[in-house]
């Protein structure tokens, strides 16, 4: 069962003993119910397993909610998109964009891209973060956006070219490539401000913000 | 793309989510800053210059905190009133009561009458009448019994003042996570209103707390109650606490 989605910027979870809900430190909104909220230090695997990635600078402090009743979450006037996960195909996504999930499904950090010098290279022209959250197993997650998202289809032997301002996260197999187009326009300020590309391709789902402001 | 016209403008309705048109006929309260664009003769004064010339309209607004950062609207014409890009709702009360944040307040008809609750930074209204509010997204009705968080509570209507709950739960575990070494950040969830009784709550999504300029005196005013020793107590904490920045 997902997160119901009040409006675009709010969700709405149903919290019981048998779902426990990951969410981000400030964006519970208010609660009805007898709902207990502690504390996760670093990103952790479920409610118990609170492993810090506080070294991988992809830690963002996360809450756990426990008990039953609704809980609203929302992180300061951010567009929220619901996400169901089938466990087919992990989520990729920066931690800092994660809203809420279900305590049952697993993150990890991950070295984005097939790493190495270009992964890192890539990362540091991006300000994407060197490091990305990868999220599996079955369940629901909400994401956090600037100006609301929406998703891409990339099937084989296509190409998806997304701004990295823009790029939100991705489902599927999928591999995500860093293109730098500068040329000596860049150099003397005259490019087409549009210098840096993801390539995107596989198959799978990219969500695109529709703004190329960060969080 | 539209254009609008004063005729075409709609009489207090919506423009766009972010952007309301009173039809103003007579005088309306705004929060400074609030006021966006207008048609016809209309003039803007400080609350407190107007109110010295129409003594009923002082008794309107009994609020001494904000009356700075008021003004009346006073004349014949459509007004366009915005927040920050923020979405902007009119609610209308009849015979009722309805507690809003100060910042998200944007203007009322001076049928309503305006004081101050008792939980800072919110202002009440009572009477009938329109007033405008802005949001941070939609604006999330509920039905206590239910905990908000402070940063995320737009108001309240028709219900008892909200008691503050504090979470043990949540700090125990932080306190035992700052043991452990980790960061223990205080974040706000420990605290929370808790409303009780009937009526509605209005939520929307988070916002940054902005300086309110009244939150100062609304402090001063409390340290009377102190005695002299706690007053200078007090005052050493603040000294410490400037100099560490």
């Amino acid at each position: 069962m997902g997160f119901e989605v009040v409006n675009s910027k709010v969700v709405r979870a149903d919290v019981s003993p048998d779902r426990a809900v990951l969410a981000r430190r400030g964006a519970m909104l208010g609660y009805s119910g007898d709902v207990v909220f502690r504390p996760v230090h670093g990103q952790g695997r479920g409610v118990g397993g609170a492993v810090g990635a506080a070294l991988s600078r992809e830690s963002v402090p996360m809450m756990a909610t426990t008990g039953s009743g609704q809980v609203l979450y929302g992180f300061r006037g951010l567009h929220v998109t619901a996400l169901d996960l089938d466990g087919r195909a992990p989520l990729f996504v920066e931690a800092d964009r994660l809203l809420a999930h279900d305590a049952d499904l697993q993150t990890s950090v991950q070295l984005i891209a097939s790493g190495g010098v270009r992964g890192a290279l890539r990362g540091a022209a991006s300000g994407q973060g060197l490091f990305t959250t990868q999220v599996s197993g079955v369940g629901a997650v909400a994401l956090l956006s600037h100006g609301g998202t929406f998703a891409l289809e990339v099937g084989p032997g296509e190409v998806v070219g997304v701004d990295p301002q823009a790029y939100v996260g991705h489902v599927g197999a999928l591999s995500v490539d860093l293109r730098a187009r500068a040329g000596w326009r860049d150099a003397v300020g005259r490019g087409s401000g549009e210098a840096f590309q993801l390539h995107v391709t596989g198959s799978g789902t990219v969500y695109v913000q529709a703004s190329e402001q960060k969080l | 793309m539209q254009t609008w016209t004063a005729a075409s403008l709609p009489a207090a309705d919506n423009v766009n989510p972010y952007a309301f048109c009173v039809d103003l006929q007579g005088e309306w309260f705004l929060r400074k800053g609030a006021m966006i664009a207008h048609y016809g003769s209309i003039r803007f004064e400080a609350v407190t210059t107007f109110t010295s010339a129409r003594a009923w309209l002082a008794g309107r607004f009994s609020s001494p905190v904000y009356v700075q950062d008021w003004v009346v609207a006073e004349g014949a014409g459509k007004l366009l009133l915005a927040d920050r890009g923020f979405d902007v709702n009119s609610y209308d009360l009849d015979e009722g009561n309805l507690t809003v944040r100060a910042h998200n307040l944007l203007g009322f008809a001076p049928t309503l009458e305006l004081k101050q609750s008792i939980v800072p930074g919110f202002l009440t209204l009572l009477g009938t009448g329109t007033f405008l509010a802005s949001s941070n997204g939609p604006v999330v009705f509920v039905e206590p019994p239910f905990r908000a968080d402070p940063e995320a509570l737009l108001g309240w209507a028709d219900c008892p003042s909200p008691a503050v709950h504090h979470d043990h739960a949540w700090m125990a575990a932080n306190m035992a996570g700052m043991l452990q070494g980790a960061m223990g950040r205080a974040s706000g969830e420990e605290r929370q209103y808790d409303f009780t009784g009937a009526g509605t709550v209005l939520l929307q999504s988070s916002e940054v707390v902005r300086e309110d300029p009244a939150l100062l005196q609304l402090v001063e005013q409390q340290t009377h109650g102190l005695t002299d020793a706690q007053a200078g107590q007090l005052g050493r904490r603040l000294v410490a606490r400037a100099q560490q920045q």
